[in-house]
């Protein structure tokens, strides 16, 4: 077990390897499931905000098959192979029926297993979920791109993403070559995820969704633009509210960690 | 060593500026440039190109496949194969290849194969690519995390429907078919060969050698930077204990052959510019999709060639931003290369026959390749120039070639065909 300030990272044994889990803080769990990036580093910088945040939260942030130091998942092929494990880790890390604040494919995931499991959560605290498709506002694809385009796409500022897409210039040759293969798993997770376009049915299922629901949106989401609120707004059962954030883009909690984690705080207790 | 007249059919006509005002050669280029009746001409001269090769002395004609490609104009190589099956009657079609991984299901590969095989009395190489990142994961939406796997499995399905002696059911993870029955049959028994088109994968070198396929570089950059690719290969050989045979091996590689070096010169600069400079304008946000890569092939570094060739249109599409001037000017290929520089690093072979014959050689005793995939047409080059170039290659270049590696291995590698009284007439030629 390691810490990095106040965030504690472990392994969690699943499916014959591990999946890394930052944890963070004391109180009501609140899980947090993440975007393209993962949790590289300390972790995102929501972490600790929505740690602190009211009267304070345990927050459970699971590393996704591919990403950071979790194990590679090979039969992870298709969005049902992913529901069935993501069903299974919230088991493991002990998430089912918290809380959830999920991002971007995080949200996407989250979405899918509440279809399927609509008690896996009791509020989801969505941040630009991914899977209906505006064929009049389509998805930018984020993999047909160059990395520093798309590290444009998903934030407003990129150097909020540093710990995901720069090299720490002290790496010796050895560890910087294992940086870069952790960046790579974590780009192909996540490219296999929103191939060859994030839609996969969603909108069929979305209506087993009952739990509360939160919508937040970076105002200058450039990859999945705001006029999705609407299309979200329209078809789930119980949006209790919605937020834009000024100033903030796809993945607004890297952008506006402490915003994100008051309006989650506010949404959840 | 063998010689195989291969083609990528490029669209020939580009415009001026297009690296200036198109984003890429590839993926999203722009469908209001293709004229269908260019490409009427296109399709007709390239077939002629292909049945002059083989009738001037080429041992093989070869095609490929690429889609939503403006230097390559064949999304399906089995239909040109199909119209050479029969103007050609000698030749070997090397198939180079289909990308068994796009196709649902791959079934449909083996049984086309087959009735080339069928057609050409067995005269029919099986190329089996896993397809670069523009053709499968941009053009076709495959998923580049499951690439591979689906392209090893369309691989083992194709062969099993081949070598299979009665009808079987197939549980893969891709492919659930309760009845696989291939038929019509191939002539070539057990199966055709299987050759396998690579652009630097290093998983490729052993999965090729392991299997005893050969293995083919597809270089757009020539024999000089193909050497570190083709020892890599050479060493995953020798470590699973195989022979170094030249002819479990094959190379891509550009010619230009003039009765002088001056008319050399002269001849192929221009099309030689088009295609590295407008051709090879391939956008580099489509050269590297996250998961097309195995990891060891990330940890060791190793730069795809169509990597490479989007690599070096950034650079010069920024160095043509930078100076303000057009990347197709009297400089191509990289920043500041020259044409004679292109020449000098060995992207294209060019000169008298005999010039041309000096460095194949050099070409096939460096990398050890016993197939030679001789592109005699490229970027824009003329029809008369394209049939110049083909027979003096032919009848000048390869006899002074031929000889390499026949006292000391054997080509397992190459089609054997049904003897030439048992054959159907063409009807043609």
């Amino acid at each position: 077990m390691m810490t990095s300030a106040s965030v504690t990272v472990r392994n969690v044994a699943f499916r014959g390897g591990t999946i890394e889990v930052h944890e963070v803080g004391a109180g009501p769990t609140v899980g947090y499931l993440h975007g393209f990036i993962g949790n590289p580093g300390a972790g995102s910088p929501v972490l600790a905000p929505l740690a602190g945040a009211g009267d304070g939260h345990r927050v459970i942030a699971p590393s996704l098959p591919g990403f950071d130091r979790s194990s590679l998942c090979e039969d992870l092929r298709s969005m049902f192979d992913w529901v069935v494990a993501v069903s299974e880790i919230i088991d493991v890390c002990g998430l089912a029926g918290a809380p959830m604040v999920a991002s971007s494919i995080g949200a996407m995931l989250a979405l899918e297993v509440a279809a399927v499991r609509p008690e896996a959560f009791s509020h989801l605290v969505l941040i630009a979920p991914l899977g209906l498709w505006d064929s009049d506002v389509p998805v930018a694809d984020p993999f047909g791109t160059t990395l520093s385009s798309q590290r444009a796409l998903l934030t407003n500022d990129p150097a909020v993403t540093a710990p995901f897409f720069d090299d720490d210039p002290a790496m010796a040759g050895d560890m910087l070559i294992e940086h870069g293969v952790t960046r790579y798993t974590a780009r192909t997770a996540s490219a296999s995820l929103v191939w060859p376009l994030p839609e996969f049915g969603l909108s069929t299922r979305i209506h087993r969704v009952r739990c509360p629901v939160t919508l937040v949106w970076g105002a200058v989401d450039k990859l999945n633009p705001p006029s999705y609120i609407a299309c979200y707004a329209d078809v789930l059962a119980d949006v209790r509210a919605t937020h834009v954030i000024d100033g903030a883009g796809h993945l607004a909690e890297w952008d506006a960690p402490a915003e994100v984690a008051a309006i989650a705080t506010v949404a959840l207790d | 060593m063998k010689a195989i007249w291969f083609h990528l059919m490029p669209y020939p006509e580009l415009p001026d500026g297009f690296e200036q005002d198109h984003r890429s050669v590839w993926v999203d280029i722009d469908p209001k440039l293709f004229d269908p009746k260019v490409g009427h001409r296109a399709y007709n001269d390239y077939i002629d190109e292909l049945e002059h090769a083989a009738r001037v002395g080429f041992d093989a004609v070869g095609v490929n496949e690429h889609h939503a490609n403006g230097y390559g104009l064949m999304p399906s190589p089995n239909i040109i194969a199909s119209t050479l099956a029969r103007t050609c009657p000698e030749a070997v079609l090397v198939i180079m290849g289909n990308s068994v991984a796009l196709y649902n299901p791959p079934l449909r590969v083996a049984e086309e194969l087959a009735m080339l095989d069928c057609i050409t009395g067995g005269r029919v190489v099986a190329g089996f690519p896993v397809g670069s990142p523009m053709d499968t994961i941009y053009a076709y939406g495959q998923n580049p995390a499951t690439l591979r796997e689906r392209y090893e499995e369309a691989v083992d399905l194709i062969l099993k429907a081949w070598t299979t002696d009665e009808v079987f059911s197939y549980a893969g993870t891709y492919n659930k078919l309760r009845y696989v029955n291939c038929w019509p049959r191939p002539v070539q028994q057990p199966r055709p060969p299987v050759w396998i088109p690579g652009g630097g994968s290093v998983d490729t070198w052993a999965w090729s050698a392991e299997h005893d396929y050969v293995y083919l570089y597809l270089s757009y950059f020539g024999y000089k930077a193909g050497l570190r690719t083709m020892q890599g290969y050479w060493n995953a050989v020798r470590e699973l204990g195989k022979e170094p045979n030249p002819y479990r091996a094959g190379f891509a590689q550009f010619f230009g052959v003039a009765e002088s070096e001056k008319e050399a010169y002269e001849l192929y600069r221009e099309p030689a510019e088009y295609f590295f400079n407008r051709c090879l304008h391939v956008y580099s946000g489509y050269a590297d999709p996250p998961g097309y890569k195995t990891l060891n092939t990330v940890r060791a570094g190793v730069e795809g060639m169509v990597e490479r060739a989007a690599r070096e249109a950034t650079a010069r599409a920024d160095a043509s931003r930078k100076s303000g001037r057009g990347a197709s000017g009297p400089a191509g290929g990289e920043p500041g290369l020259t044409f004679e520089e292109m020449i000098e690093k060995g992207y294209i072979i060019i000169g008298s026959p005999d010039q041309v014959a000096e460095r194949t050689v050099e070409l096939a005793r460096s990398l050890n390749v016993g197939h030679l995939m001789a592109l005699c047409h490229f970027g824009n080059m003329p029809k008369d120039v394209v049939m110049h170039n083909t027979e003096l290659m032919a009848t000048k270049v390869l006899p002074q070639v031929r000889h390499l590696f026949d006292d000391e291995w054997e080509d397992h590698w190459w089609p054997t065909p049904m003897a030439a009284d048992e054959r159907a007439s063409s009807g043609v030629g």
